[in-house]
């Protein structure tokens, strides 16, 4: 009994955060579930069908279609199965409800009637469909055909859970380095800025080099000079904290206001547009059909937790969090390790910021405001512990995705964005207690290092 | 120590439960009514009344259609409301609303809508990017230009053509570029022997026009009015100009007509407040989108002229009375 019990809490504690946010997903799973408009073949072959039992292959048969790209294959689908069953007749339609008026009206001017319409995806929330008796009473009665729809959760659906690692990209490498910083008892204020000076200053040399229709180099000088300007303050700051004793706080406190300053100063305060075009494949593109930010993402954190977990480095950033003093006496460069955690966290911004920048194509200089508490709370969630000494990468990385899937969650349900807040700040109150309340032994299997206690 | 851990363990659960409940509770009773679709909105700042405004008479208006109109903030952060866009675009919205944070920096998310099918119409600030802009259905605002340019009517009116004048502007927000550029233009235009000696920003609030104003009023004792690029700032700026003692000579006039604005001029705080029709821009932007769904021509751009809202304006309005826009 007693035996069950503590192995009931020490699986809590193990998998204590990764269950919580299992749970939410599964959460908005449920209450997402959504009737779904189906595409491509299947879709497209119920169309067909449908068509092919309303209407004789003599008729004249509309197939219509949205922008959107999978609505456009679905029709040009159905065109060619109704052309093989000699439906000979088929006209498409494709682009906004304005097009599908005007293709009517020219139907009606040449004094023909559709003997049926297939109706794809999004156009199926057209309101022509209910206007279409009066505003053509020549037609007569007209068959539509619209596809079965089906029950998925919107938040399940890839392009979501796709969008979900995109909103947090940003917060989740930037918290690679403060989990560094908060290991060593300190804490970095000042990475919110520095995404909008990064964003700001590789954006300017990109438009220097060459602007709009420059080549794909400049976007790589344009990055690397972001994230060394971002890595140079990161260097400074660090130095002040470590040489100096100046609190962490205080330094990266003044560093946020100067990085925000420089960001607005260098650029009058206007986002800085007009980039060029290779810019937004960092942020936008993708490498064998993933996602290059899913693809950097996984490398930066596999790349962390070995470095954490495996190297001499990684162990002495620990010891210094854990006891100054102590790990001083045992010969750890505690200075050097110091400086290093800034420098990190600085250029993990700086990272994070070009990330911003291809993502919205832009540089903008009041990017990132407040991100930096966004980014602590992911790394508290996360269960490294702010005292310092404690804390693990992958941590991070599951409580970065819980602030993720909150906020995604709540866009899907249409909260207001009020009690988003609300609701947002009491998730990470609430994660933050149980993880206290467990003990904060939270995920130390995902890396073997006990944290302190 | 089993106590203890029976103790934890009940606090565990209660809070679990509380937990899953304000999700709940939040997003529950919104599955429940089936309507024709749902539209997202995302704007600027949601604490503004202003926009509060807009988002309410949108809700309202779209519920008239049977749409149901949820209202994001932006937090004036485009990378937000970039998020924010692709969340409509995820959970396939029929429309979105949007008034870029960040006119130059929205592009993408127009983009992505419109790759995913869902029309985007534009309200109060327009997306600066060309080819965003050509896929935006349609847009509609304030002229803020016009606008300007009835503030400098005042304006000349006010100090009889003669003095010197300060500006406290907010160059980070195009509308208000457009109101400052409207208000230049005019006084060129009319040979005006006004004297502009300073434009500041006093970012578009209050506390920030407030210390403008005190610091432009140390810089020029010698002014004799003040363009406030908006309600907030002149007010600010009103503040400065009572601390310094100087009420009875220098003229403010702000831009917006927002309810505080309104009863500022009626107190003779605020000399003219050119008027905006936040409601009129809110119901259009529905229409707009009802007309699209049913193929009717839409105009790219609907521009609503403002209009004068001076001290005779103000003493029998309704709107001034109950506190709305």
């Amino acid at each position: 009994m007693v035996k069950t019990r503590i192995q009931l809490k020490k699986l809590l504690s193990d998998y204590g955060m990764l269950a919580i946010l299992l749970l939410l997903c599964l959460f908005f799973s449920l209450l997402t579930l959504k009737q779904q408009q189906p595409q491509g073949q299947s879709a497209a072959k119920q169309l067909a069908n449908a068509v092919a039992q309303k209407a004789s292959p003599g008729e004249r048969v509309l197939v219509v279609a949205g922008t959107q790209k999978a609505s456009q294959d679905t029709a040009r689908m159905v065109a060619e199965m109704l052309g093989r069953r000699s439906f000979s007749r088929v006209m498409e339609v494709r682009g906004t409800p304005r097009d599908l008026r005007l293709a009517l009206d020219r139907l009606r001017d040449e004094s023909e009637r559709p003997a049926a319409i297939a109706v794809t995806s999004e156009a199926v929330e057209w309101r022509v469909w209910e206007i279409l008796p009066e505003a053509y009473p020549e037609f007569g009665q007209v068959t539509l055909v619209t596809p079965e729809t089906y029950y998925w959760p919107d938040f399940l659906k890839l392009s979501n859970l796709l969008a979900v690692v995109d909103r947090i990209v940003v917060i989740a490498i930037i918290a690679i380095g403060m989990t560094m910083v908060i290991i060593t008892a300190g804490i970095d204020l000042s990475v919110g800025s520095l995404i909008a000076l990064a964003g700001v200053i590789s954006t300017l040399v990109m438009k220097q080099l060459g602007g709009l229709g420059a080549p794909a180099w400049t976007v790589a000088a344009g990055f690397l000079i972001g994230i060394v300007s971002c890595g140079l303050l990161g260097a400074f700051g660090g130095f002040l904290v470590a040489r100096f004793k100046v609190a962490p706080f205080i330094t990266t406190l003044a560093l946020m206001m100067v990085a925000r300053g420089l960001a607005f100063s260098i650029t009058g305060g206007f986002s800085i547009y007009q980039v060029p075009d290779a810019l937004t494949w960092l942020g936008q593109g993708r490498s064998l059909g993933i996602p290059n930010t899913v693809i950097l993402l996984a490398v930066l954190y596999a790349g962390a937790h070995i470095f954490m977990s495996r190297t001499t480095l990684g162990r002495y950033i620990y010891a210094v969090g854990g006891n100054e003093e102590a790990a001083r006496l045992s010969g750890v460069p505690v200075a050097g390790v110091i400086v290093f955690v800034y420098i990190v966290s600085a250029v993990a911004a700086g990272v994070g910021g070009c990330i911003q920048a291809s993502q919205l194509n832009a540089g903008t200089p009041n990017a990132g405001l407040m991100y930096e508490l966004y980014v602590i709370a992911a790394v508290v969630v996360g269960g490294t512990s702010l005292s310092g000494g404690s804390g693990t990468i992958l941590g991070t990385l599951i409580g970065a995705f819980i602030i993720s899937v909150v906020q995604n969650g709540m866009n899907l349900l249409g909260i207001e964005s009020y009690t988003q807040n609300v609701v947002l700040g009491l998730v990470i109150l609430g994660a933050v207690l149980l993880d206290r309340l467990r003990g904060g032994a939270s995920l130390a299997f995902l890396t073997g290092r006990g944290s302190a206690d | 120590m089993f106590r203890l851990n029976m103790g934890r363990s009940l606090v565990y659960w209660v809070l679990a439960g509380a937990f899953a409940l304000t999700l709940v509770g939040c997003g529950g009773n919104r599955l429940e009514q089936p309507s024709r679709g749902r539209i997202g909105m995302t704007c600027m700042d949601l604490t503004n009344p202003y926009f509060k405004l807009i988002a309410n008479v949108m809700q309202k208006e779209a519920a008239r259609h049977g749409y149901e109109l949820v209202a994001l903030d932006g937090n004036n952060d485009a990378a937000k409301q970039n998020n924010q866009m692709s969340d409509f675009v995820a959970q396939k919205y029929s429309a979105i609303f949007l008034n870029p944070a960040d006119s130059r920096a929205a592009g993408e998310g127009v983009k992505k809508a419109h790759a995913a099918g869902i029309p985007v119409f534009t309200f109060d600030v327009q997306v600066a990017d060309e080819e965003a802009k050509a896929l935006v259905v349609s847009h509609i605002g304030s002229d803020n230009y016009q606008g300007g340019r009835l503030a400098a009517e005042s304006m000349m009116e006010v100090t009889a053509d003669r003095g010197k004048i300060a500006i406290i502007s907010y160059p980070e927000i195009s509308s208000c570029i457009f109101r400052v550029q409207g208000f230049r233009d005019y006084l060129k235009e009319h040979h005006s022997q006004l004297d502009i000696v300073t434009e500041l920003s006093g970012k578009g609030n209050r506390n920030d026009g407030y210390a403008t104003a005190t610091d432009v009023l140390q810089a020029h004792p010698d002014i004799v009015a003040i363009f406030g690029v908006n309600d907030p700032s002149a007010l600010g700026a009103y503040a400065a100009v009572v601390k310094a003692g100087r009420e009875d000579d220098i003229t403010v006039i702000g831009f917006d007509a927002s309810p505080a604005g309104k009863q500022a001029v009626f107190e003779k705080k605020l000399y003219d407040t050119p008027q905006q029709f936040p409601r009129k821009m809110a119901v259009g932007t529905v229409d707009a989108f009802m007309k699209y769904l049913e193929g009717d021509a839409l105009p790219k751009t609907t521009l609503i002229p403002c209009a004068h809202y001076r001290y005779a304006d103000s003493v029998n309005d309704e709107s001034r009375i109950k506190e709305q826009w």
